[in-house]
């Protein structure tokens, strides 16, 4: 046929290698994987020891930086055991996963509806979770707390597809049904809270914020499970993801299929912030910032998925951090410091999606 | 996973007896957004080699009909086949080796370069685990040159203007490397020297043995570049073949209720239209 392409002959059998920035595993595998990224995902782990180191050391109750190492490995004993066991190693270990399945849900709902304020903070996706895990955690005792998340989270979203009347196509009118259903999912909480305890204060800044403070090794273990299963399927749709952003048109002519590539996300999105509201409550905005720290470290496009996670899970565990040694009082949750600095991050974020005419 | 093993498909094995359509055809397609078919029980073979421009008054189903070819738009009744087999009956990934779309307004991701709009091209040509080709950077650097973006391959795609943007993804469906090229309105929002750059690509890559087919506006420049034309109007295909067959003073005057003479263009001897003035009530002369 012709002369260029079409003549582009497959590469010698033998030697079909990738380039620099493959990932090659045998002939079947090779995956792009560029070094900035290994670099980045390398820091952002190490930065994540150092605040897991931190949250274990500082402190009054804190492990002397001396006995962690065998405290961890060896096994703990006295006063080191009942924090590392009990009080901190639950809440970092279900801080981590938290954080990870807020990132990670985050940058599947922003790049399905190709707009930073289409996060599951602001949609209302984490506050209706939180609202039926609140409903089935005080009104129906016995039923597992995730249930009443996943339904929350489905109903929420259920609610803004509908009343948008265009799906999750148009951020601006995303944003504003989005409010409204979080206003809605609040005062479910907080209708449910009083309804049962009349002195809940604790209680319902726990299911309104969000907070990590006394988590037990069965949460933990619920996120982990969580994370680590969706894990995988969020691999599977992060290339479709890819050219999704790219528009419909674009994105079937490739060969992809738009519509299943949507729902898989919309669908993965709800399980981990469902998921993550299960055992930490509805934390404000590690999902909207993550995506959007991690699309800032790390040069060109597409979903991170893989530093989306890392990035929330740092989030949150700095959060938590800050919960637990700033003197201010005496461990307020964690969702009301994630508040107050993703409440500014919203403010620039709304203002300049304005100017850029997308709202 | 089945690298190196051909992805075309034979004609003329899949229907006994008489010879499969070479390429694209449209039989009976019957196309809609809602309720009200926007396309009409159109068939149409799209001549294979040829260089086939679709032109019509605006909202006769052109550009939907394009869609349909690319099978991005599933048709109500009838069906669209590729050598003689139905598009739906093809994996999308196979059906994307073979055919490739622009559409009229693509998204560039933002902080993409060039280069990694391009790439996105080969998409097809990867799996879950395999996500590179050996011919991807071959492909990729033909497709930058074909289409004049080399220089500018590291450039972000949100800082070109708008002749680059439009050639960055000209690139990308050059990199997806497909036998049939289809384009919807390429050259809207050029301006006339990027216009014509453009349409001179497109028979360049058709000498070269690409199938190309285009929606376009503009009746002289579809008349000067097709090797077929194809008139559409309600839905439905009023007139095709070659220019000069084609566009005469009564089609014009029926389907764009434009009353023109047609001259041959001085430079090429295509069919050129040049409208009467339009005496409007209320204004002399």
């Amino acid at each position: 046929m012709s002369t260029d392409l079409r003549k582009a002959a497959p590469a010698p059998a033998d030697s079909p290698r990738p380039p620099r920035g493959y990932l090659r595993v045998g002939n079947r595998i090779a995956l792009p994987v560029q070094r900035s990224s290994v670099v980045v995902v390398l820091c952002a782990l190490a930065a994540l020891l150092v605040a897991a180191v931190l949250t274990l050391t500082l402190g009054r109750l804190g492990i002397r930086l001396t006995d962690l190492p065998s405290a961890v490995f060896g096994g703990a004993e006295g006063k080191d055991a009942f924090v590392l066991n009990r009080l901190r190693g639950p809440r970092l270990v279900t801080g981590i996963a938290t954080g990870a399945a807020f990132g990670l849900s985050g940058t599947l709902f922003q790049t399905v509806t190709r707009n930073p304020l289409g996060s599951p903070d602001i949609i209302g996706l984490s506050t209706g979770a939180g609202a039926g895990a609140a409903a089935f955690a005080l009104l129906l005792p016995g039923v597992p707390v995730w249930i009443g998340a996943v339904l929350g989270a489905v109903g929420a979203m259920a609610l803004v597809y509908v009343s948008t009347g265009t799906g999750f196509r148009n951020p601006g009118r995303l944003v504003v049904a989005g409010i409204g259903v979080a206003a809605i999912s609040t005062a479910v909480i907080q209708y449910v809270v009083y309804v049962v305890e009349r002195d809940a204060a604790t209680s319902l800044t726990a299911y309104l914020n969000g907070s990590l403070a006394a988590r037990s090794w069965s949460d933990a273990t619920t996120i982990w499970v969580v994370l680590l299963a969706t894990a995988p399927l969020c691999a599977l749709v992060s290339r479709h993801l890819a050219v999704g952003e790219m528009g419909d048109e674009i994105s079937a002519s490739l060969g992809s299929d738009p519509g299943r590539t949507r729902t898989a996300a919309v669908v993965l999105s709800i399980v981990l912030a469902a998921g993550a509201v299960t055992v930490a409550g509805p934390i404000a905005f590690v999902a909207l910032i993550a995506p959007q720290v991690a699309r800032r470290i790390t040069r060109g496009a597409g979903p991170r998925l893989l530093l989306s996670a890392l990035t929330g899970a740092l989030l949150l565990v700095l959060a938590d951090l800050a919960a637990q040694q700033l003197p201010l009082f005496d461990d307020l949750p964690v969702g009301i410091y994630t508040m107050a600095v993703g409440g500014l991050y919203l403010g620039y974020l709304l203002t300049r999606e304005w100017r850029r005419g997308s709202l | 996973m089945e690298k190196g093993k051909p992805v075309t498909i034979d004609a003329g094995t899949h229907t006994g007896g008489a010879p499969a359509v070479q390429g694209l055809s449209a039989r009976e397609v019957t196309l809609s957004y809602g309720a009200a078919p926007v396309v009409k029980g159109v068939s149409l073979e799209v001549p294979h080699g040829g260089l086939t421009v679709i032109v019509g008054p605006n909202g006769c189903g052109k550009s939907t009909l394009l869609k349909s070819f690319a099978r991005v738009l599933k048709p109500v009744s009838g069906h669209i086949a590729l050598h003689g087999r139905d598009v739906r009956a093809l994996r999308g990934r196979d059906f994307a080796r073979q055919v490739a779309l622009l559409p009229q307004s693509p998204i560039a991701p933002e902080g993409i370069t060039v280069q990694g709009l391009v790439r996105r091209g080969r998409h097809p040509h990867h799996t879950l685990l395999r996500q590179w080709s050996p011919d991807d950077d071959r492909a990729i650097a033909l497709a930058l040159e074909r289409a004049g973006m080399t220089e500018l391959a590291e450039a972000q795609a949100g800082d070109l203007s708008g002749g680059q943007r439009q050639r960055a993804w000209i690139a990308m469906v050059l990199a997806q490397d497909t036998e049939v090229i289809l384009l919807d309105e390429p050259t809207t929002f050029l301006d006339i020297s990027h216009q014509y750059d453009l349409l001179e690509l497109c028979a360049e890559l058709n000498r070269d043995g690409r199938t190309i087919v285009a929606v376009l506006h503009d009746l002289n420049q579809a008349a000067r570049f097709a090797s077929h034309l194809v008139v559409m109007n309600h839905g439905e295909v009023v007139a095709e073949g070659a220019p000069h067959d084609v566009l005469t003073a009564e089609l014009v005057a029926e389907v764009f209720q434009l009353d023109c003479d047609i001259v041959p263009d001085p430079r090429t001897a295509t069919p050129m239209v040049i409208p009467h003035e339009r005496v409007r009530a209320g204004k002399t002369g």
